[in-house]
């Protein structure tokens, strides 16, 4: 039983409150520049009555959820709202999303961020247990409380008010209304005790039914409003450019060469030196190394009324450059070269250890092999941009980030403000990927804006800028050593790896340490890591250190199968024949019978399996488990084409079945892509590529068939994520195909530079 | 230099730097955003418009080379967002982040009016613009269903 709340608290809290809605309108751009708070360019979040911070229900019956994580297209904001609809039993139709606001999570001690934590405002991990839970405590609280009011309205038992499909109804009498018309009433309504969520068996929505995204309508008539797409009154737009030699400063430039030519307002320099930095910096969602991970880079930036005159004007800049220490990578073979050359150090620091290494030179056969895999870009379709207003009293932020918290955090470092004075308003995002997750975009958006106060200036980065100033996918060079027993089987494994030096908050062995193989199953084992002062900048890339080390791990566990005469599927079913979580022969088994494995090919083709998991704790029955196969072929000349991905995947259950497959199915194709054609390369310290015809993404023609499998679920009870898992091992099951096809071992990525001719 | 466009209907006059390109008149001049800016290089067909009922990448057509001419841009595919194409897109849950769909939908129903019944090939071929997500064979299986809904 709950009862009436008089002190009217929510009701206070819904008119103090900041952030955008979702609902599409352009009235803000009739309206002042000095935009009230709750405006966005896409419209006024609602003000109708709240049950919580997380959700609303207006008069009509109308369901708005606020989502703390970010939509990057993986569907992360649906399904928040399909967890709280489980237990709210409203009416599907009706329920819209907002995104909810950091600001009010700072001022109203962390009521978002608790339920998700550190990744409470992150754009995925909405399955994960601390979200399904908090989501299901939400809806099922919002629905007692309108049971309450209901009862308490009627004078009936509470126990007699059904609620279902959004409207309360009392049998015996016969009286009905929907929530909306008791939702004032039922906010004042504060419970004893919180209810018990129902038993996951009586779930009717989550597993059971597939919705689309909520925001197809809007994306399909264009009216979604993604950071690019931001427009205010008054808005100015600035074009930038950032030292090509990443860590390079700006030497000089000459402003008066530009400044008379049309709609030219200002040129800025951005200066790390003078950011201002905020108190509190480990309070940031990754604390001080998600500050490090955000810096500024020195910069140059020319701000006018309209994009084209920005973009004309900055390419007319004249800008010279000091490129600092960056320059002495010449090319990437030179860096290619000093990673290979690190893997025969013998002074890295150990990453893992387990049993006596020294094992390993007893065996009777011995395998060694060395990997190498280079720098990629995320080449998300929405180049990186952001908007900002600063003005005295406060720092308003319109942005596509991949971490709302984050965003608002640095956006509060660059400006030198305590966060309360940082209106932050979450767009959608034209694709992440990892790219956006830090800040160190909205960092350059306010580092330029803050030079012209007064005025919202929307930054744009060229597709080109976008590029060349990545934080890329690191590149790996890995030597592993094998020491088979006379079966054939590994009694040790040694490797050592050779990448960039990267803060904590990047994996730097996921898809090596914590497999099976290197965690349990492997008796023997050392793992050694190299640290390389390389200069490109990097950060999480889908599947961070995974999206490389499964390729390694999975080609030498094919190598191994090959020097011990066994079939490579019925080899890793051995390995794995202890391994107390029966998804992993599963999703093998699965992914090769959809396959037809062991099917007779003609010279020429050829099937690869590789397996693993993301983020692979090490341990069983946790994270997602992906198996691919690949069915190849290459023609003696070398040209490969992939005719079919076979995917089976282990998340334990599901919530939304469609939204898995099409995430699987485009990871798969981002997994493709990424070992296929992917290479960011430098010349005297510049990348090279800049645009899609220097770095190409595979169109519709160029991918291959993907048949994504159900059948290694084991049903454990955990929603393990989507997103990254399928990315890793799309490439070793081509590479080891190839192998399978034309006996040529491929130890390097991208597979388009590699020469396949055969005879 | 003031030029002349009808755009999904309506005429403009637009007072903008001749040389800039259809795209930004569209998104800065005009604040029609749901045509997007992908590339600038006319690579990735985020831009896509119609031109005179040609598919265009608008980032590389300077304005004063369209003077006069008739414009279509996603917001006026369909009054309310009913374009068979644009309900086969929702049906079968196509977008994932959306950035590129606009330019995707806008390739696919100039397609389709010069082809009411394409096969997978005739799609490749015109419908090659960038999808980042990968959400190609959905709209592959969009396009079939928009053609066989127009067809009956």
């Amino acid at each position: 039983m709950g009862k009436i709340d008089l002190n009217r608290r929510n009701f206070l809290i819904t008119a103090s409150a900041v952030g955008g809605g979702l609902t599409i309108s352009f009235a803000a751009l009739d309206s002042n520049a000095a935009t009230p708070p709750m405006n966005g360019p896409w419209g006024v979040a609602t003000t109708n009555p709240e049950l919580t911070a997380w959700l609303s229900i207006a008069p009509d019956n109308t369901v708005t959820v606020r989502s703390a994580m970010t939509e990057i297209g993986n569907g992360a904001m649906t399904q928040t709202a399909m967890t709280i609809a489980e237990e709210l039993n409203c009416d599907w139709s009706k329920v819209k999303v907002e995104f909810a606001p950091p600001l009010r999570n700072y001022k109203e001690d962390n009521v978002y961020s608790k339920v998700g934590g550190r990744t409470g405002f992150f754009s995925g991990r909405s399955t994960n247990e601390g979200n399904i839970k908090g989501g299901l405590q939400i809806g099922a609280s919002a629905r007692v409380r309108l049971q309450t009011a209901a009862a308490a309205e009627w004078k009936v038992a509470l126990a007699d008010v059904i609620a279902s499909d959004g409207v309360l109804t009392h049998k015996a009498s016969g009286r009905s209304m929907t929530y909306g018309q008791i939702a004032a009433k039922a906010a004042l309504v504060k419970l004893d005790a919180e209810p018990s969520p129902k038993p996951q068996s009586e779930w009717t929505l989550l597993g059971k039914k597939s919705p689309g995204k909520l925001n197809n309508p809007a994306i399909v008539d264009g009216s979604a409003i993604y950071g690019m797409d931001v427009r205010l009154p008054g808005m100015l737009y600035a074009a930038l450019k950032q030292s090509p030699v990443h860590g390079g400063k700006l030497k000089s430039y000459d402003a008066e060469a530009i400044k008379n030519m049309p709609g030219v307002v200002a040129v800025v320099v951005v200066d790390p030196a003078k950011t201002p930095g905020t108190a509190d910096r480990d309070k940031v969602p990754f604390g001080k190394y998600g500050i490090e991970d955000s810096l500024a880079q020195h910069a140059v930036a020319v701000v006018a009324e309209h994009y084209w005159q920005a973009r004309k004007a900055l390419d007319a800049l004249p800008v010279t450059w000091d490129d600092g220490p960056g320059a002495q990578w010449k090319s990437t073979e030179q860096i290619y070269d000093a990673a290979l050359k690190a893997l025969e150090k013998t002074d890295g620091k150990v990453a893992a250890e387990a049993g006596d290494i020294s094992v390993l030179e007893k065996q009777p056969k011995i395998v060694e092999a060395t990997y190498l895999t280079p720098y990629s870009e995320h080449a998300c379709m929405e180049p990186l941009n952001g908007t900002a207003l600063v003005t005295p009293d406060k720092v308003e932020i319109w942005h596509p980030s991949q971490h709302a918290e984050q965003a608002f955090w640095v956006a509060a470092d660059e400006a030198g403000v305590s966060p309360d004075k940082v209106v932050y308003n979450q767009t959608y995002v034209g694709g992440g990927f990892g790219r956006r997750v830090f800040g160190n975009d909205v960092r350059m958006v306010v580092a330029v804006a803050r030079q012209v106060p007064g005025r919202p200036v929307h930054v744009i980065w060229s597709r080109e800028e976008t590029t060349r100033q990545g934080r890329y996918r690191p590149m790996f060079a890995a030597k592993m050593r094998a020491g088979l027993d006379k079966e054939g089987r590994p009694q040790a494994i040694s490797s050592r790896l050779a990448t960039s030096k990267a803060p904590p908050t990047i994996g730097q062995t996921n898809g090596l340490k914590n497999t099976p193989y290197l965690a349990s199953q492997i008796p023997n084992v050392r793992l050694e890591m190299q640290d390389l002062p390389f200069h490109l900048m990097i950060g999480p890339y889908r599947g961070p250190a995974y999206n490389a080390l499964a390729f390694v791990t999975e080609t030498f566990i094919d190598e191994l199968a090959h020097a011990a005469g066994t079939n490579p599927l019925d080899y890793r079913l051995a390995l794995l024949a202890s391994y107390p979580d029966p998804g992993w022969a599963m999703c093998l088994k699965e992914a090769a019978s959809k396959a037809g494995w062991g099917k007779s090919l003609p010279k020429g083709m050829g099937q690869g399996i590789a397996i693993s998991n993301w983020p692979g704790s090490g341990k069983p029955q946790s994270g997602t488990t992906v198996c691919t196969v690949a069915t190849v072929e290459v023609s003696k000349a070398g040209e490969i084409k992939v005719h079919s991905l076979d995917v089976a995947f282990d998340t334990g259950r599901i919530l939304n079945k469609d939204a898995v497959h099409t995430e699987l199915e485009g990871g798969a194709i981002f997994g493709f892509n990424m070992a296929m054609t992917e290479e960011v390369t430098v010349k005297d310290g510049r990348v090279v590529e800049g645009n899609y015809d220097q770095y190409p993404i595979a169109r519709a023609g160029d991918v291959p068939k993907i048949n994504i499998h159900f059948g290694g679920l084991t049903g454990h009870d955990r929603f393990g994520e989507i997103g990254e898992p399928p990315v890793g091992t799309v490439g070793p099951a081509i590479g080891n195909a190839i192998f399978a096809a034309t006996g040529k071992r491929i130890r390097t990525q991208p597979f388009s530079k590699v020469d396949l001719s055969w005879v | 230099m003031a030029v002349q466009l009808k755009i999904n209907g309506h005429h403009q006059v637009i007072d903008a730097d001749p040389s800039t390109p259809l795209l930004w008149v569209l998104r800065d001049h005009l604040g029609m955003t749901g045509t997007k800016f992908g590339c600038g290089i006319a690579q990735c067909g985020a831009c896509t418009v119609h031109v005179d009922g040609m598919a265009t990448r608008s980032c590389q057509v300077p304005v004063e080379s369209v003077d006069g001419a008739e414009i279509t841009t996603i917001e006026g595919l369909s009054q309310k967002g009913d374009h068979p194409l644009q309900k086969a897109w929702v049906e079968l849950n196509v977008p994932q982040c959306g950035y590129c769909q606009s330019g995707m939908l806008m390739a696919a129903a100039a397609l389709l009016k010069v082809n009411p019944k394409p096969t997978d090939e005739d799609i490749n071929e015109s419908v090659n613009n960038i999808c980042r997500c990968g959400t190609y064979s959905r709209i592959k299986a969009a396009i079939h269903k928009a053609a066989e809904a127009s067809q009956v």
